[in-house]
C-alpha cells in the first residue's frame, strides 16, 4: 500500500517534500507528507525520535534568518522575480518596438501635464509638438512645462529673459522650439535653429534644405490682428492670416512639400503632420498638400470605410483641419467630422453624438483628437499608447479644448482649468527611440531572468545528472565524464559564446527560438561546474552509512544515485545555483550588450546599455544607463549575498567560530 | 614525470583533433563560399567578353577551378577537415593546411590570418600580462590580510567592495571610468591606440602609446580585484582553519611564519587553477574592454570577424582558444606537483 502511494507521487510534490525536509525537518515531512495514514497510527502516537532531531538545514535556515542583510536580499530577489514576471501582463500598451521620434532621449521628467498654477486661471492657449508645452495667459505671460532640457546639448526651451516681459499674442511650440507673436506683431522664437526653425542665421539662408524665416516678417513682423493662426511642426512653424496669405519656414527635410505653401494667399486653414504640411485652400474640397493622392479618401469614423473625398463631401465645405503626425480630422460646415490618414493601432473610436449635439471644435495631439461639443461635452478619439484619448466623463460645461502633444485640456468659460488628461512623463527617462526606460528594464529584466534562471536549470539537469553518474559508478565512467567537463571548462567562455551566438544568428529562427538557443548554449557551456561539485558531494556519501545499509538491503544502484543520495547534497547543489544564477545572467548581459545575445527590440539589461558604450552618450543621457545598470548591479550582489550566506551557513567550520 | 607529461600531451592531441573535428563540422553550416564569391567576382570581369550563351558555362568552369584551388570540390567533411589539417592531398595532389603552415585565408583583411592575428595577439599579450601581475600584486596581500583580519572594519569594507565589484558586470565599471577619467576629468583619451593624425617617432611614440593604453590597462585591474581577493579570501580562510596552523601556532612560531609559510602554502593550492587560468585567458583577450576601447587585441579581432562572419579567421582564433584551453589544464595540473607536494604527478 504504502509503495503504491510512493509510485503515484508526482514530481512537484516530491521536490515539495524535500524542500519540506530540507529547510524544516524530518517531522514536518512526516507530518506533512504522510502516506497511507492508519488508524494505528494515531494510536502508537508515541515520542517521535525524529522530533528531538534538529536538522542541519533547519539549523542553517535558523543562522539564515539571523543576517538580516541576507533575509533582505533574499526578500529582494523574490520581489524582482514576481515584478518582472507579473507586472508584464498588466502593460497593455507595451509593444517591444514602440518607437516615438518627438520623445527621444527624455530624461525623467513627469510634469509633462502640470500646468503652472499661475496660468490656471487665466488660459488663452495651450500647444505642444513634443515633450515640452507651451501656455499662454491672457495677460499675454508665456509658460513653457514638461522636459525643458533637450537633446545632448541640454538645450533650454524656457522663454529667454530678454522677452520674458513682452506681452505676447499668439504661441505655439514644435518639437524643439518656440514661436511667439508680440502684441506688437514681432516674432519672436527660442529653442533650437539648428535647421532654421526662427530667426535668419547665415546656415538658414544658405542651405537648400531650410527655408529660412520670410525677411519681412524678421524684419517688420506682421499686422497682429490680421493673424488667423500661428502652428508648429516638427521644425517648422506656419502663419495664417485672414486674408489667406501663408508664411512658411523651417526644416525642409522632414516637410518636403513646403514649397508648394511660400507665397500662397488663398490657404483657409494649415496645419502641420509629421511628414506633410497640409492646408485647405480657397475651394474648401478637399486637402491640400501640393502632392496629388494624398489624403483624398474619407471616413466618419476610424473604423469605418474610406471613400473618395469628393464623393465623402457631397457639396459640404471643410472649416478646420486638424492634424496628428499621421493622420487628418477634416471639421465641415455642418458640424461633422471627416478623418483621412492613416491611424495607428490602438485607437479609441470617435464617439456618436447625442441628437442635437454637433462638434463645435476640434483640436489635435500627436495621435489623438478632443473634440469639443455645442453642449459643452470633451470628447477624445484616435491613438491611445499614453492614455490621452480617454477623456474623462465628467466634464461639463468646457468653453475651450487644447492639446498637447499627447496630453488633453479642458477649460471653462472664465479660461480656468478644469481638468487635463494624456501622459504625464517617463519616470526614468526615454531611450533612444523614444521608449519608456521604465517599461523596458521591467520586460527586460523579465528576459534577462528567464534566460539566467532557464540557462541554470539545464546547467543543473545536465551537470548534476552526469556528476552522479561519474560519482557513483567511478571507473571508465568517471574517468569519461570528467574528461569531457574538463575540456568543456577549459573553454573560455565569452569568445566561445560570442562564436556560437553569431552562429545562431545565421540561422532563421524566430526571436523566441533565437532565445531558447541562447539558453541552450549559456546552459551547455555551464556544466561542468555543476558536474564536479556533484561528483566530490557523491565520492562522500557514497561511503556514508546509509548508502552501504541502502546497498546492503538490495536497492538498484540507480535508485540510490537518485532517490538516496540526491536529496541530501541537495544543498550544495543550492548554493551553486545561486551562484550561477547571477553569473548567467551576467554573461547574457555581457553578450546582449556587445549585440551577440537579445537583440533590440526585445529588450534586455544587457542590449539596454549598448549605447551607452559611446562615451558622450553616456555623458549626455545618464538615465539611459544609470538606472538599468543600477538594477542589475543590485540584482547582482542580492544574488550573491544569497549565495554566501547559504554557503557560510552550510559550512559547519565556517559558522561555528562566528 | 616525462611519461606522464607526454601522457598527457597525447591526450591533449586527442582531444584537440575531436573538438576542431567538432568545430570545422559545424562551420560547415555557415553559408560562406569563397569560390562562389570568387568565380563569380572573376564572372563580373570576363562578362563583355563572353558572349550570353557561353557564360552559364564560363561560370561553372571557374567556380570549379576555385573550388578546386581551395580544396572545396567535396563534400566530404572529413576529407576537408583533413585538407584543412594538411593531411589529405588538394585536387592538384599538394598538400596545404595547417601542417604546413596554412592556418586559412582572411577574407576581411585579404591576408594568411597568422599576419592577421600576429600584432592582434601581442597587444592583448602584453597588457593582459601587465594587468594580470597588478592584479596578484594588489590582491594576494590583500586577501590574506582579510582572511587574517577577519571580521574587522577593514575586511568588512574590502567585502563591500568586492561583494560590489564581483556582481558588476566589467562593461559597466568600463562605462565608468570612460565616464570619469575621459569624459569629466579628461585624463586619458576616450578610445584608440594613437593619437589620431600624429605621426610620433621613438620616445614620443611610445608615450603617446602608453597615454593611450593606460585606461584600458586600468580597467582591466580593477574588473579584476574583486573575484581575484573573494577567492584569495575564501581559500586563505579554510587554510587558516586547518590543524597544522593551530600546531604551528602552538609550536609558538611567530605570526609572519605561520601565515606566509603555512597557511599561505596550503591557501594556494586551490588558487593555482585560477591564477594559471587568469594568464592563459589573457591570450583570448578581453572583449568587453578591447571593443569599448577599440583596443586592437584578441578580442576586438574575434568580435570583429564575428560580425563580417570572417570564418578562416573565427576557426584559426578558436582553434588557439581550445588550445590554450588545454595547455591551460595540463600546466595547471603540473603547478600543482610544484605547489602540492602531496600531489605526485609522476605516480
Amino acid at each position: 500500500m504504502e509503495k503504491k502511494n510512493r509510485k503515484s507521487e508526482n514530481i512537484f510534490r516530491k521536490l515539495a517534500r524535500w524542500f519540506v525536509r530540507f529547510f524544516m525537518g524530518i517531522k514536518y515531512e512526516e507530518k506533512w507528507f504522510k502516506t497511507g495514514s492508519t488508524a494505528s497510527d494515531a494510536e502508537n502516537k508515541t515520542p517521535d525520535d525524529s522530533e528531538f532531531i534538529v536538522s542541519p538545514a533547519k539549523q542553517a535556515f535558523k543562522a539564515y534568518v539571523e543576517r538580516k542583510f541576507a533575509v533582505v536580499a533574499f526578500i529582494v530577489v523574490i520581489l524582482m522575480f514576481l515584478i518582472v514576471f507579473i507586472v508584464p501582463n498588466f502593460m497593455t500598451k507595451y509593444s517591444d518596438s514602440y518607437t516615438e521620434v518627438t520623445l527621444k532621449n527624455l530624461p525623467p521628467n513627469l510634469t509633462m501635464m502640470s500646468v503652472p498654477s499661475e496660468l490656471k486661471n487665466d488660459i488663452k492657449t495651450i500647444d505642444s509638438y513634443g515633450p515640452f508645452s507651451v501656455g499662454l495667459s491672457n495677460a499675454g505671460k508665456v509658460y513653457v512645462w514638461g522636459c525643458k532640457k533637450l537633446g545632448a546639448s541640454g538645450m533650454d526651451v524656457n522663454i529667454p529673459d530678454e522677452i520674458k516681459d513682452i506681452k505676447m499674442a499668439y504661441v505655439a511650440a514644435g518639437v524643439d522650439h518656440i514661436i511667439a507673436i508680440g502684441e506688437d506683431g514681432k516674432i519672436y522664437g527660442w529653442g533650437s535653429d539648428r535647421f532654421g526653425q526662427y530667426g535668419r542665421n547665415q546656415n538658414s539662408i544658405d542651405s537648400s534644405a531650410i527655408e529660412a524665416m520670410p525677411e519681412e516678417l524678421y524684419e517688420n513682423g506682421v499686422d497682429v490682428a490680421h493673424v488667423k493662426k500661428l502652428t508648429c511642426g516638427y521644425q517648422a512653424t506656419a502663419i495664417l492670416m485672414d486674408d489667406g496669405t501663408v508664411y512658411v519656414w523651417g526644416n525642409k527635410q522632414t516637410y518636403p512639400n513646403m514649397d508648394n505653401f511660400l507665397g500662397r494667399d488663398d490657404i483657409v486653414d494649415i496645419d502641420f503632420t509629421l511628414n506633410y504640411i497640409v492646408g485647405i485652400d480657397s475651394k474648401q474640397n478637399g486637402v491640400f498638400t501640393g502632392t496629388r493622392g494624398l489624403y483624398d479618401m474619407a471616413k466618419t469614423k476610424i473604423g469605418a470605410k474610406s471613400e473618395k473625398m469628393f464623393d465623402f463631401l457631397n457639396g459640404r465645405k471643410i472649416t478646420e483641419i486638424n492634424a496628428t503626425t499621421s493622420s487628418i480630422c477634416l471639421l465641415l460646415d455642418d458640424g461633422t467630422i471627416a478623418l483621412t490618414g492613416d491611424f495607428v493601432a490602438d485607437c479609441i473610436e470617435v464617439p456618436t453624438l447625442a441628437e442635437g449635439e454637433y462638434f463645435a471644435d476640434i483640436k489635435a495631439g500627436n495621435y489623438h483628437y478632443t473634440a469639443l461639443t455645442n453642449t459643452g461635452k470633451v470628447y477624445s478619439f484616435g491613438g491611445d499608447h499614453y492614455y490621452q484619448a480617454e477623456a474623462p466623463a465628467n466634464i461639463k460645461n468646457a468653453a475651450k479644448i487644447f492639446t498637447g502633444a499627447f496630453q488633453s485640456y479642458a477649460v471653462d468659460t472664465n479660461g480656468d482649468y478644469i481638468d487635463a488628461w494624456g501622459f504625464k512623463g517617463f519616470p526614468l527617462g526615454s531611450d533612444d527611440v523614444g521608449a519608456n526606460i521604465l517599461e523596458r528594464i521591467i520586460c527586460g529584466g523579465r528576459i534577462t531572468m528567464t534566460v539566467g534562471a532557464v540557462a541554470v536549470i539545464i546547467e543543473i539537469l545536465i551537470g548534476v545528472s552526469l556528476g552522479l553518474i561519474a560519482g557513483y559508478y567511478g571507473g571508465w565512467v568517471d574517468i569519461l565524464i570528467m574528461r569531457i567537463a574538463e575540456v568543456f571548462s577549459s573553454l573560455p567562455t565569452i569568445p566561445i559564446m560570442l562564436i556560437l551566438t553569431s552562429l545562431i544568428a545565421q540561422m532563421s529562427l524566430t526571436t523566441n527560438q533565437r532565445l531558447l538557443m541562447i539558453m541552450v548554449v549559456l546552459g551547455v557551456l555551464g556544466w561542468p561546474g555543476f558536474a564536479n561539485i556533484t561528483r566530490a558531494q557523491i565520492l562522500v556519501a557514497r561511503e556514508s552509512e546509509y548508502v552501504t545499509a541502502a546497498q546492503a538491503m538490495g536497492v538498484r544502484e540507480s535508485r540510490i544515485a537518485f532517490k538516496h543520495i540526491l536529496p541530501n547534497i541537495i544543498s550544495v547543489i543550492l548554493v551553486s545555483m545561486t551562484l550561477s544564477f547571477a553569473a548567467a545572467m551576467q554573461t547574457e548581459t555581457g553578450l546582449s550588450f556587445l549585440g551577440f545575445g537579445v537583440n533590440y527590440p526585445q529588450p534586455s539589461w544587457g542590449n539596454m546599455l549598448t549605447k551607452a558604450s559611446n562615451a558622450t552618450a553616456a555623458k549626455n543621457f545618464w538615465w539611459q544607463w544609470v538606472f538599468t545598470s543600477g538594477i542589475l548591479i543590485f540584482v547582482g550582489v542580492c544574488i550573491n549575498t544569497i549565495g554566501d550566506t547559504i554557503r557560510d551557513v552550510m559550512d559547519p567550520k565556517s559558522s561555528s567560530d562566528r | 614525470m616525462g611519461r606522464y607529461i607526454v601522457k598527457r600531451i597525447l591526450y591533449i592531441l586527442l582531444v584537440f583533433a575531436i573538438l576542431t573535428f567538432l568545430l570545422f563540422s559545424l562551420y560547415r553550416l555557415m553559408p560562406a563560399n569563397r569560390a562562389y564569391t570568387d568565380a563569380k567576382t572573376e564572372m563580373q570581369g570576363l562578362k563583355n567578353s563572353i558572349a550570353a550563351s557561353e557564360r552559364e558555362t564560363k561560370f561553372d568552369e571557374l567556380y570549379l577551378k576555385y573550388q578546386r584551388l581551395y580544396g572545396t570540390d567535396t563534400d566530404n567533411t572529413l576529407i576537408l577537415y583533413l585538407r584543412w589539417l594538411g593531411l589529405y592531398p588538394y585536387y592538384d595532389g599538394n598538400f596545404n593546411g595547417i601542417f604546413q603552415g596554412n592556418f586559412g585565408h582572411s577574407y576581411e583583411y585579404n591576408a594568411p590570418v597568422v599576419t592577421v592575428i600576429g600584432p592582434h595577439i601581442r597587444n592583448s599579450m602584453i597588457i593582459g600580462i601587465v594587468s594580470e601581475i597588478f592584479i596578484l600584486a594588489i590582491t594576494i596581500p590583500l586577501g590574506i590580510k582579510c582572511a587574517v583580519k577577519r571580521n574587522t572594519h577593514f575586511d568588512r569594507g574590502v567585502q563591500a567592495f568586492s561583494l560590489v565589484g564581483f556582481s558588476t558586470p566589467s562593461f559597466i565599471i568600463y562605462i565608468l571610468f570612460i565616464l570619469l577619467f575621459s569624459s569629466i576629468l579628461g585624463w586619458f583619451p576616450v578610445s584608440g591606440m594613437k593619437t589620431p593624425g600624429s605621426n610620433y617617432t621613438g620616445l614620443k611614440m611610445v608615450g603617446d602609446t602608453l597615454w593611450h593604453i593606460a585606461l584600458p590597462t586600468i580597467c582591466l585591474i580593477f574588473s579584476g580585484l574583486a573575484y581575484n581577493i573573494r577567492i584569495t579570501r575564501a581559500s586563505m580562510l579554510d587554510a587558516l582553519s586547518l590543524d597544522c596552523i593551530r600546531t604551528a601556532r602552538a609550536k609558538g612560531l611567530s605570526q609572519k611564519a605561520v601565515i606566509y609559510s603555512h597557511a599561505w602554502r596550503n591557501a594556494l593550492i586551490p588558487l593555482v587553477s585560477v591564477f594559471v587560468g587568469g594568464f592563459f585567458s589573457i591570450i583570448g583577450g578581453a572583449i568587453f574592454m578591447e571593443s569599448m576601447f577599440g583596443f586592437k587585441g584578441m578580442g576586438l579581432l574575434l568580435f570583429n570577424s564575428t560580425k563580417t562572419a570572417d570564418y578562416d579567421l573565427i576557426m584559426f582564433i578558436q582553434v588557439i582558444f581550445v588550445f590554450i584551453g588545454l595547455v591551460a589544464n595540463l600546466v595547471t595540473d603540473l603547478c600543482y606537483g610544484l605547489v602540492d607536494p602531496r600531489v605526485r604527478i609522476s605516480k
